[in-house]
């Protein structure tokens, strides 16, 4: 439903959006609106959306105050609470809610309506650590997000959050993503929602489920719990996020319920979900579900689960592994037989076999003259970069999974072994060997293709591609390009 | 002109080979020296080595030891935190929504403030070592302009390869070497 007489830039996400609703209130916007629909818990919430002129953010913001206004009432009276105002006080989030998401377009300012009665009312109804936390959270997160100090006031702080919403969709960052990436302006959505607090107390926290492992492609429920804490405190790394069978322990009933609605989510999508979740005193809360991003092998796991189970067809298959995938999934080779030389740490995964160069000078002469290369280094300076560049894959003696070295080959895509142990050097040089950036294991003698060999899920793949293209000829990336091509 | 030597061939030694067209400084009187390959892509003789280390003996023997040591001991701390942040973005990226590459670069921002005034402190010992903050500030600024690979790219100076190159800098300045350091687990 639209809010307020003759507005048309607020949108209340309830089930139901039209058309045009669901396309002005962004992805984010969207998603809550699906996940109201389905009955799930979700914080009341509402967009504010405007087609986009020429003019500044804080003018569009001017135009559409009205509507910001209109729609805090309306959340007031959802949840029994006023913005702003004690006995009990109304916080939001502020955040934007594109059609793509981007970087740099990520404002998101929580805690939004704090000031000194506000905190005593916080204190008064839950505790005053809690408040006091709420309002420093508030504070560190208006700073990191509009760049200047908090006001004082609740209005001025809201006034603040949506400006820096606003403003982040024409920054020089974000214009210069869309021209990268060829997208429109189009509208602005900037989503308000009344806060849940995952630092309430000790049967509080906040974390994401994947409905399926987007490593591995398991077909098992897999996550990030941090108890105690905010959405904030996860994405910024501040604080180690525990197994979501953490959460299972301490929160059985709360687990279950996240874990059904995410079979819901998924289903509803017809993909595995990616599902953030605040949990207050006990309460679950949904704030968003979108699409997992997932690895490759976890691509192809996945797309023939949902097969198996009904949920897509055989071109449905198809589509869900791209080309990309597919070559990584078939660049597979196998490490030589036999106990490894060394042992280390797996920097950079992938395989590889060449000539040991124990200097970068002599990995880049012996490259030039088309050999393959392995540079195994004690440790590594920076004017070896050219020298791993040089080679097919990295050995170091010293040095952790994020030294210098794992850091350069991780880049360059270069199989890496780190952390062999001191004297390795010597031992190595001159002597053909294999790096196994998989297993973190050097092995003597030159490693094998098996691109024949096809695991029983690559041949289910294969299968499935050959019946969608039966009169194509060529290797599976070319069946499945046709393929591809031929869908409807 | 030492100081304009020490400055060319500490850049062309850290960065291995460089396109001829990219130096400034005193290159033909080095290449006439014998000091640099002459050729297209610049690279360091093997006499160009051993003025190098004169070069930076003599730079080293006007620092003092102990202000040396504790501006390499405080890199180390910011050291220990970005590279740590390097790598997850890295084994991430790939999975890395709007909300990741913010975290990321405003984590990084934090760091790279606390990584300012200990190069302030290292151009207080040797001069040329402030030019450092401003290449680790373009390469943070055009990463948050949008383009992540300023983060780790090599052979550009993407943050990494700045930081790489300042941490180089700063074992040679405490009179250091990375096999020394790497056994200690500071250098790998």
């Amino acid at each position: 439903m639209t809010i307020g007489a003759g507005s048309r830039h607020a949108v209340l996400l309830d089930d139901g959006l039209d058309d045009a609703a669901r396309r002005a209130v962004g992805g984010k916007g969207r998603a809550v609106s699906e996940m109201v629909a389905l009955g799930l818990p979700v914080p009341p919430a509402f967009c504010v959306t405007s087609e986009w002129s020429d003019e500044t953010p804080s003018e569009l913001v001017d135009r559409l105050w009205q509507d910001v206004l209109g729609g805090l009432k309306l959340l007031e009276e959802r949840t029994g609470r006023v913005f702003g105002a004690g006995p009990r006080p109304l916080l939001l989030s502020v955040r934007s809610s594109g059609v793509t998401s981007m970087p740099g377009m990520l404002e998101t300012v929580l805690n939004v309506g704090v000031d000194d009665a506000v905190v005593t009312a916080l204190g008064e109804e839950y505790s005053v650590a809690f408040a006091e936390d709420t309002r420093e959270r508030f504070r560190r997160g208006y700073r990191r997000a509009v760049g200047a100090d908090a006001p004082d006031g609740p209005l001025a702080q809201l006034r603040g959050a949506v400006d820096a919403v606003a403003s982040s969709w024409s920054s020089a960052r974000v214009d210069a993503y869309r021209a990268h990436r060829g997208i429109e302006r189009g509208g602005i959505a900037i989503l308000l929602q009344a806060m849940v607090f995952g630092n309430l107390d000790a049967r509080s926290g906040t974390g994401v489920l994947f409905t399926r492992d987007p490593t591995t492609g398991a077909s098992a429920p897999f996550g990030e719990w941090l108890p105690a804490a905010q959405g904030d405190d996860v994405v910024s790394g501040t604080s180690d996020c525990e197994p979501l069978s953490a959460m299972r322990t301490s929160l059985p009933d709360v687990y279950d319920e996240l874990i059904a609605a995410g079979v819901r989510l998924e289903l509803l999508g017809g993909d595995v979900q990616d599902v953030e979740f605040t949990v207050e005193a006990g309460k679950l809360w949904l704030l968003q579900s979108r699409v997992a991003q997932r690895s490759p092998h976890a691509a192809l796991r996945l797309a023939l689960a949902f097969r198996d189970e009904g949920l897509v067809d055989d071109a449905g298959v198809i589509d869900r592994v791209t080309p990309e995938q597919l070559a990584t999934i078939l660049a597979v080779r196998s490490a030589p037989a036999g106990p490894p030389l060394a042992t280390g740490v797996a920097a950079c995964p992938g395989i590889a076999s060449g000539l040991v160069c124990t200097t970068s000078d002599d990995a880049i002469a012996a490259a030039d003259e088309g050999r393959d290369v392995i540079l195994v280094r004690p440790t590594t300076s920076p004017d070896d970069v050219a020298g791993i560049m040089a080679a097919n894959g990295v050995v170091t003696e010293v040095g952790g999974a994020s030294s210098h070295a794992a850091i350069v080959a991780r880049e360059l895509g270069i199989p890496a072994v780190v952390g062999c142990g001191v004297g390795l050097t010597a031992s190595l040089a001159g002597q053909v060997i294999t790096v196994d950036g998989d297993a973190g294991e050097v092995r003597l003698g030159e490693s094998a293709s098996t691109v024949s060999m096809l695991s029983p899920e690559l041949s289910r793949f294969a299968d499935i591609v050959r019946a969608a293209v039966p009169d194509a000829v060529g290797d599976l990336p070319a069946l499945h390009l046709a393929a591809r091509a031929a869908r409807p | 002109m030492s100081a304009d030597e020490l400055a060319l061939l500490q850049t062309v030694r850290l960065k291995g080979r460089v396109a001829r067209a990219e130096l400034t400084g005193p290159v033909d009187e080095c290449v006439a020296a014998g000091s640099l390959v002459d050729a297209p892509m610049v690279r360091l003789t093997d006499a160009g080595r051993s003025t190098l280390a004169e070069l930076l003996a003599a730079e080293r023997a006007t620092v003092d030891r102990d202000a040396a040591d504790r501006v390499y001991d405080r890199f180390l701390l910011v050291n220990a935190a970005v590279k740590p942040l390097i790598s997850q973005w890295q084994l991430t990226r790939d999975a890395a929504g709007p909300d990741e590459v913010t975290a990321v670069l405003d984590q990084l921002a934090e760091l790279h403030r606390q990584v300012l005034p200990v190069i302030g402190e290292a151009s207080g010992l040797v001069e040329r070592l402030g030019s450092y903050a401003d290449r680790l500030d373009a390469a943070l600024r055009r990463a948050r302009d949008g383009d992540m690979s300023w983060l780790t790219r090599p052979m550009v100076d993407s943050y990494h390869t700045v930081w790489f190159e300042l941490h180089e800098e700063l074992i040679g300045l405490a009179g250091r070497t990375r096999a020394t350091e790497a056994e200690s687990g500071s250098g790998g």
